[in-house]
Parts: C-alpha cells; structure tokens; sequence
C-alpha cells in the first residue's frame, strides 16, 4: 500500500511542477476512523496529504463537473466509469482531466463494521493484508476485509480503472460476466412482498437528496425536484411523493448509472437506494445490450435510437 | 394562540395593468370577514405573504397607505409560479392573506423632516404608499419638504399614473419623474434616477433619503447620495431577500444576526454595512 | 436536588406504565440503527446506545407537517387546522445535546410569534434525559458549553450508576411522571457514584477548541477565502443541516388537487443551492464556500446573538454522517486560529 501511495503522490507532483495541472483531486486521510475523504491538491508540497486505503469511498468523479480548472484525479474503477460517462456527455472534456487510476478491491463498509462491533466506539482502524485490526477502548477485533465490502463493490465487475493516463498498482482479477443475481431473485419474490419492501424502504427517507447530490451523473443545476413551473412532484415525505422521487431519479439514470453506489453511502438512514438503479441497468443490458461506464464509443441507449431498438413494449403490452 | 400560518381570505375587487408590456398589474384586495380587516393594521415599508391557493405564497409589500382604508393594494411583477398564477386571475376570485410583516418605515424618525423618496421601477411600490400616506390629510404637517424621484425604462412602466398625476398637481410635494428611454409624447426627464437624483441634488440637511428599487439603481444612486452630504444613518433601503414564514422561523432571509422579515426589510444604510452578509446588491 | 433510582431491568415495566397515560418516544433500533420512535410496549426501548441517527427534533418539529388544510368550493374559503394528538408526551432517554438542541429550538419557535404546532407539542412534554458514561468519535458537547451529564433542561435526568439509573428530579413536570412508581430515595453513595460518573466522562472528552471570542474572530474572517478552501469538498447534500438538533430552516408548500388543498411545512436546508435564489434570478449565496460560511456563521455568531446561545450542542451527527467527513470541529479550528487554511 504504501508504494502505492508514494507512487500516487509522485504523479501529483510531478504533474503539478510541470504545470500540467492546476489542482489534483484525491483522498486524504479523515478525522474520524473508517474515514477517508476527497481533497484537492494545489501544490507539489501539499501533495503529501494524499493517501490510498480501504476507505477511500466517494466518487470523485463529481467534482469535474463545471469545473474550470486542468485536474488530475485519482480514480479507482467506478470513478472511471463515471468519468468516462462525463466524458460521452461532455460534462467534462477528456483533455481537461489526467486520470491517475487505481485498481480496486473494494471499501471497507463502516456501518456494518459497526453493527458487527454492537455499536461500541472505536478508537483506531488498522488496515492489513486482507484484514483490519479495529481498536476500542477496552477491546480489539480483527476482520476480514472481503467480509465487509459495501454491497455495491461485492458485485463490482470492474475494479480496474476503464479508463486512465497512467495506472498505479497492479491490476486486479476481475468478475467474470454481467450478472444480476441480487436482482434476479428478487424478482422472483411476488408482487406484494416487492412492494412492501419498497414502501418500507422509502417510508424512511426524509428527502434530503444526498444521494442525488453525492450521484457523480446527478449533475442537473435544476433538479426535477426543484422544478416549480411545472412542479412535477410534492416535496414533503408523502410516501407516494416520496416513492416517485426515487423512481424517477432511477429513470433518469438508466443506461448511465454507472453502480459505484455513492448514492447509498451518502444516505444517512441506510435505504437500499442501488437496487433500483440496479433492476434498470439489468433491463438496459437485456433490452439494448448496453452497459454504462464501459465504452467511449457507445452512445447511451436512451440517449439515441436504433432501428433495432426493442418494441416488445408496444407491442405487447 | 393566534396561527400566523393561516392565511385570512381576501377578494379580488380590481385588477390594474400597470406597464405597457402587462407584466405588472396592481390587484385591489379586500378582506372578506369584517374582523380580518379590523385587525389588518400596517405601516407603510411593511408587507404581507399572499397565497394563490393550490400554486403557494409569495411576500410583497404593501402599495396603499393604510389611511385609505378597506382595501389593500399590491403590485405584482409576473416572474414565477405564484405571481403568473396571480395573473390569470380576476375579480371575484379569492387569494389568501398573512401580514403584516416587517418593521415598515421609520416614520417617528422623519417628522420634522425633510424625505426624498428615489424609486426605480417596480420597486416603487411601498415608496407609493408612504408617499400617499405623508401627504394625507394632518399628516402632510408632520413632515416638511417631501420630494419624489421615480423613474422607470420608457413612460409604458411607469407605476400609479393616476397617483403621480395627483402628487404632480399639489404645492405641497415636488415629483421628479425620468425614464431611461424618451417616447412620444413624454414630457419628463429622460435619464436614470441616479443621474437625475444627482441634478435635483435635494439638500442633505435634516433630510432622510429613502431608495427603493433594482440592485443596480441602488448601487449608483448611494454614491450620489454621499456626495450631496448623506450620512449613511440617513439613508434608507428595503432589502431583498427571498422570505417565506413572515416571522422569523424558517431562516430563509437570515441575513447577519437579522432576519428581513422582522428586523427589516428597511434597513439603514449604517446598518446594512454593519451586518456580516453576503452579496445582496 | 430529589433524587432517585432505579433498577435497569424495571425500566421496561415503568415505560409500559407510562405509556397508558403519555405518548412515549424512545430510542428504538431499526435497521442497524437508533431512531427515536413512539413506543407500544416498554421493550421496544434500549438505552445502551450513542445516540439516534436523526436527532429527536422531528417530534416537536416534525419533516412534513400539514399546517392547515382548505376548500375552496364556497364563496370565499374554509382553512382549517388538522386535529392534534390530545396526549401528553415523554421523550425518553434523550442525550443532554439533543436537550440543548431543543431549548434552541424554544427560542426559535416560542418567541413571539409564537409558532402554535411546535407550542402545542412543547407544552406538553415531559424530558427524560439520560446522561452519557462515554462518548463517541463525533462528540464535542464539551466544546461548546455542554457536558455529557449536564442536566438543565430536563424534567427527569438519568445516569448509569452500573446495575441502576439514578434519577434526578429536576422539574415538577418531572415528578409528577414518578408519582406512580415506587422508587427508593436515592443513598447518598449513589449519589456521589453518579456525579463520578459525570465528573469522569466531562473529563474524558476534552473541548477540541477554544470558542470563546469566536464571534468576534468569526466575523473578522467573513471575507476570508478560506472559506472556498475550507468547503471545496461539500457536495451540499443537506444531511448536517437534517440531522442536527438544531437547525430549524423549512419552506411551506401548497399542494392542492382541484378545490381542496393544504399548506405543508417541510424541512429546507440553508446548504441547498436554491435556498436563497430570488425570483429575479440572483443569488446571494450562490456557491458552496457562501452556503458553508452561513452555516458556521449562523451557529457561532448570528444565532448567539439572537438568541444568547451557540447554535450548535456537539451532538457530533454532522461529523458522522457527512459523506465526506468535512469536519465542523476542524473548520471551527481552522477558522479560529489565525493560521491559512490547509
């Protein structure tokens, strides 16, 4: 790890000396454990403050959006997936960025590390090979890592950078083949128990758009939420209010999204906001044979018409 | 307990198009439960949240003096949902009112005074109602010389021609009325109220300047002002802020340790410089 | 001061008694974590935990409240309030910083105008608090001139004494709330036990901070960039305004379907872009380094100065939960020592 992180400060400085870029985005170290937050790089010497772990969990790729500035950026695989989509949507020019990728095996998920510790307080996380040392005021466990991934990156297909100026690291293996399972079986549960799991789900949300805001292809500067002339939904936690935010949000992603699961972290009450982003990316790949965040030359299926394009809706209804 | 969230109902009795573009009418409202309008008491510079019941609220000052009494008048810019609902509507049909709102102007403070009134396009408003309330009746004794300078982009935006008319035709009260841009038939200044505040120079001694109306006419009338010897305590403005509740709960106008609809809108300039605020002209 | 104890294990049996007379929240776990909730049975409640995910504010001062509902079918208009619950209510094993958050939202709320929702409510709670043994990583109650075990503002207060709770009677409202059971007077020992327990864990968690003067410094550094630096990493998602114990920012919708409607109050937060956006297009505070600023500003400067209080208990939510861990303790410290910002 730690070659790694002098390799990633190495490329900071020397693209920030030789004025190739005027800031590089990355992760520093937190305040709190189980924390690593995103930070910005102005300086050869700053450049010190940037470090790679297992909690290195925000998308970065939101903060290339409208942004004026040449950056490099550190990304691991869903960060370069999303930039890559910023790319086709030209939120961002390809040349504007210098991509430091990173192969990723995934982030450590805190919460249910604190559900599994009972909620006792923690003092320091030590991260090793394959496992972390959690230490609290009278007690110490140690975990493994690949237990606790965040559920989006249990399911990651691709944790190598899609796209990048230079690698750091050593790739790593990947899934093979896009597969749903999650999905899958929940589909097979019948109508009412989806519902009831939705609704419950949703009857937490007190519609803060956190998810909305950590979402790197949220990006609108009005938001259909804050729409007034039409106002297209109620902005009160009326359940059915509520319920059409999230699945018009999820239309609005569908054949973009690109799974990095940004949006559930951010969620402060723990709601299982992925699934549906998830259910629609299955759908685009059945219907359009599309996944996002992979290619530079595909247009997004919604984005575009084929003649090809499934008519099953139409026609059978 | 009194709910300040509830708004009273009111009728639409009169709708005026006031600008050649239609996109300021005045609305003459009445309340419709005789107890509402006995409680309804206003200084002019406040205002009041009304409702366009299924479309939502908006603040807008006052625009008639509160010495004429059973009706309220309020001007009302077509810019976003609640004020294009308003629009469309007509006599008869039925708004919802909260208010009054605000601290108003500081009327103790300008008898025996001078007071010059600049006002610049839509913003005129509650200058209108001041005026009108200065000039009623006993109450044109309180103050002394009393001097209007409105102005607006071409004659057609010109707010209350009647009431302009009106102040024109007494001895008691000097208007000064420009436009940005000469029309036929336009017999005023041609200039903007800067500019001509600059030429009338009203004298600074023992005068209040009071100026109401769009950021960029405040930001080159306050220079004029300094010039002819305006102290800042004795220059007033109405702020802007985007208001909700009226009293001070949803921190929407929070501006320094203020909130706009309580403390204000009408600051003086003194105590505009001395709030920690963001950009607000 | 009155005080009293209590056995652990017969908390449940008093929450069941309690609750035929009141309606009571308490903090429940649900889906991995704490939330204050109205309960049905005694042990539904859990009191070994940090604290609630959302702070307890959402029952005086709730997410979406309808204000008053309307019919517009006859000649003019018929605006009703909706009917309230009629029961008195006991928020129950509350944290001495959400305590705090609720005495700012006294101030807010109860100044004239008084707003009549949150009064009707107010008048009839009753507070149990319950001090804290430890702390966690976001705490900083200490900071900004709370404590850990710092009762005021409670009816009831509860400490952790081991095996029991001593209670301090600290209100009439409080008492009267004990009037059923039969509790033993509190021995001394036990008395001094918990005020160790409170000594110890005040000591524990050192203040991060020195905020005294901070108003003065605060606003000597309002056009400082380094608000800009400081706030680069905000994705303005809102959630430290939500879950803090006392911000109180809301907008009030109308929302109607053909002649009926209502007007609803929901929570608004001063970190959203569109918060401050007049209709004419400008916007005050239109970038995130502005937005931050006034949220700092108004917690440390403004808000004690309206109100004489700090704006902020250190319940350390923001801390936990923000998405990129923009620590409110850090920016105070960045800002208050004369130093640039990193």
């Amino acid at each position: 790890m730690d070659a790694l992180i002098n390799r990633i400060r190495g490329i900071a400085k020397d693209l920030l000396r030789e004025g190739k870029v005027d800031v590089v985005i990355g992760f520093e170290e937190g305040t709190i454990p189980f924390h690593s937050r995103p930070c910005f790089v102005r300086s050869p010497d700053e450049a010190d403050r940037l470090i790679w772990n297992s909690f290195c969990e925000n998308n970065l790729a939101t903060y290339v959006v409208k942004r004026n500035e040449r950056m490099g950026i550190v990304a691991k695989g869903c960060d370069t997936r999303a930039l890559l989509e910023l790319i086709k949507e030209r939120q961002v020019i390809r040349d504007q960025i210098y991509i430091i990728g990173v192969p990723c095996e995934g982030m450590i998920d805190r919460v249910r590390v604190e559900a599994e510790l009972r909620n006792r307080s923690i003092q320091t996380v030590e991260v090793r090979e394959g496992t972390f040392l959690i230490m609290g005021k009278d007690f110490e466990k140690e975990l493994e890592i690949k237990e606790f991934l965040y559920p989006s990156c249990q399911v990651c297909t691709r944790k190598n950078p899609v796209i990048y100026d230079e690698l750091v690291g050593e790739e790593v293996e990947e899934s093979v083949g896009e597969t749903y399972p999650d999905i899958e079986s929940f589909e097979g549960l019948s109508d009412e128990k989806r519902w009831q799991y939705f609704s419950e789900e949703m009857s937490r949300c007190i519609r803060c758009y956190a998810c909305r805001n950590a979402c790197p292809l949220c990006y609108c500067t009005e938001c259909f939420v804050d729409a007034s002339n039409p106002q297209w939904i109620g902005k009160s936690i009326d359940e059915s209010d509520t319920a059409l935010f999230h699945i018009m949000r999820a239309f609005h992603l569908a054949g973009r999204c690109v799974e990095c699961g940004a949006c559930e972290r951010a969620c402060p009450l723990g709601i299982d906001i992925r699934k549906l982003n998830r259910k629609l990316s299955k759908d685009v790949l059945a219907l359009f044979n599309y996944k996002a965040g992979i290619s530079l030359d595909e247009v997004a299926p919604l984005a575009t018409y084929r003649p090809d394009d499934s008519e099953a809706f139409i026609l059978e209804p | 307990m009194k709910n300040p969230y509830f708004p009273l109902p009111v009728r639409i009795e009169n709708v005026l198009v006031e600008t050649e573009d239609k996109n300021i009418k005045t609305f003459t409202l009445s309340f419709i439960h005789k107890e509402d309008k006995e409680q309804f008491r206003y200084r002019p510079g406040q205002f009041a949240e009304l409702t366009v019941f299924g479309k939502g609220e908006a603040p807008f000052g006052m625009a008639s003096s509160p010495t004429q009494p059973g009706f309220l008048e309020f001007s009302i810019s077509k810019v976003g949902v609640v004020t294009n609902a308003l629009h469309q509507m007509s006599e008869g049909e039925i708004l919802g009112i909260r208010g009054p709102f605000g601290n108003g102007y500081p009327l103790e403070t300008f008898k025996g005074k001078n007071v010059v009134l600049i006002g610049g396009g839509f913003g005129f408003s509650t200058l209108r109602a001041l005026t009108d309330y200065m000039i009623e009746g006993t109450n044109r004794e309180e103050f002394k010389k009393i001097t209007v300078i409105y102005g607006a982009r071409r004659p057609g935006f010109l707010l209350y021609k009647s009431d302009l008319e009106t102040w024109q035709n007494r001895s008691d009260i000097q208007v000064f009325l420009t436009v940005d841009q000469d029309d036929i038939g336009w017999h005023g200044k041609v200039g903007t109220v800067s500019v001509v505040a600059r030429e009338v120079a009203p004298d600074a001694e023992n005068t209040y300047a009071l100026v109401c109306g769009p950021p960029a006419m405040i930001k080159y009338t306050l220079p004029v002002l300094k010039e002819l010897g305006f102290p800042n305590e004795r220059i007033f403005l109405s702020l802007e802020m985007r208001m909700k509740c009226g009293i001070g709960k949803c921190g929407r106008c929070n501006i320094g340790s203020k909130y706009v609809c309580q403390d204000g809108p009408v600051f003086s300039y003194a105590e505009i410089l001395n709030l920690t605020s963001d950009d607000i002209f | 001061m009155k005080a009293k104890t209590i056995r652990k294990k017969d908390i449940s049996g008093f929450l069941d008694r309690l609750i035929q007379a009141y309606r009571v929240y308490a903090p429940v776990m649900q889906n991995g974590y704490f939330l204050f909730k109205t309960i049905k049975s005694g042990s539904e409640a859990s009191l070994n935990y940090h604290n609630t995910k959302m702070s307890p504010k959402d029952i005086l001062f709730p997410q979406s409240e309808v204000l008053f509902r309307y019919q517009l079918d006859k000649p003019g208009v018929e605006i009703d309030m909706p009917a309230q619950d009629e029961r008195n209510l006991v928020i129950f094993g509350i944290r001495p910083c959400d305590v705090r958050g609720i005495q700012a939202l006294d101030n807010v709320f109860s100044k004239n105008p008084k707003d009549p929702y949150f009064e009707e409510r107010r008048s009839k709670t009753v507070i149990v608090g319950l001090g804290c043994k430890e702390t966690h990583n976001g705490c900083f109650c200490t900071t900004v001139g709370g404590g850990p075990c710092a009762d005021d503002g409670s009816d009831l207060f509860l400490i952790d004494i081991g095996d029991e709770y001593l209670i301090r009677i600290i209100s009439d409202k409080g008492e009267v709330l004990l009037k059923e059971e039969d509790l033993p007077d509190a021995e001394t020992q036990k008395i001094t036990a918990a005020a160790e327990v409170a000594e110890k864990a005040q000591e524990a968690l050192r203040p991060c901070v020195e905020v005294q003067g901070s108003e003065d410094i605060l606003t000597q550094r309002f056009n400082d960039p380094v608000w800009d630096v400081i706030s680069e990493k905000c994705i303005g998602c809102g959630v430290c305004t939500y879950l803090c114990p006392t911000c109180h920012c809301f907008d009030i919708c109308d929302e109607a379907v053909n002649k009926e409607g209502k007007g609803i109050r929901i929570w608004d937060s001063c970190q959203y872009p569109l918060f401050t956006r007049l209709a004419s297009g400008l916007n005050p505070r239109d970038t995130v380094g502005k937005r931050m600023r006034q949220r700092i500003m108004h917690k440390f400067v403004y808000f004690p100065d309206e109100q004489g209080m700090l704006g902020c208990t250190g319940c350390g939510r923001c801390v936990i939960e923000c998405p990129v861990n923009l620590d409110i303790r850090e920016v105070l410290n960045i800002l208050l020592r004369t130093g640039a910002a990193r």
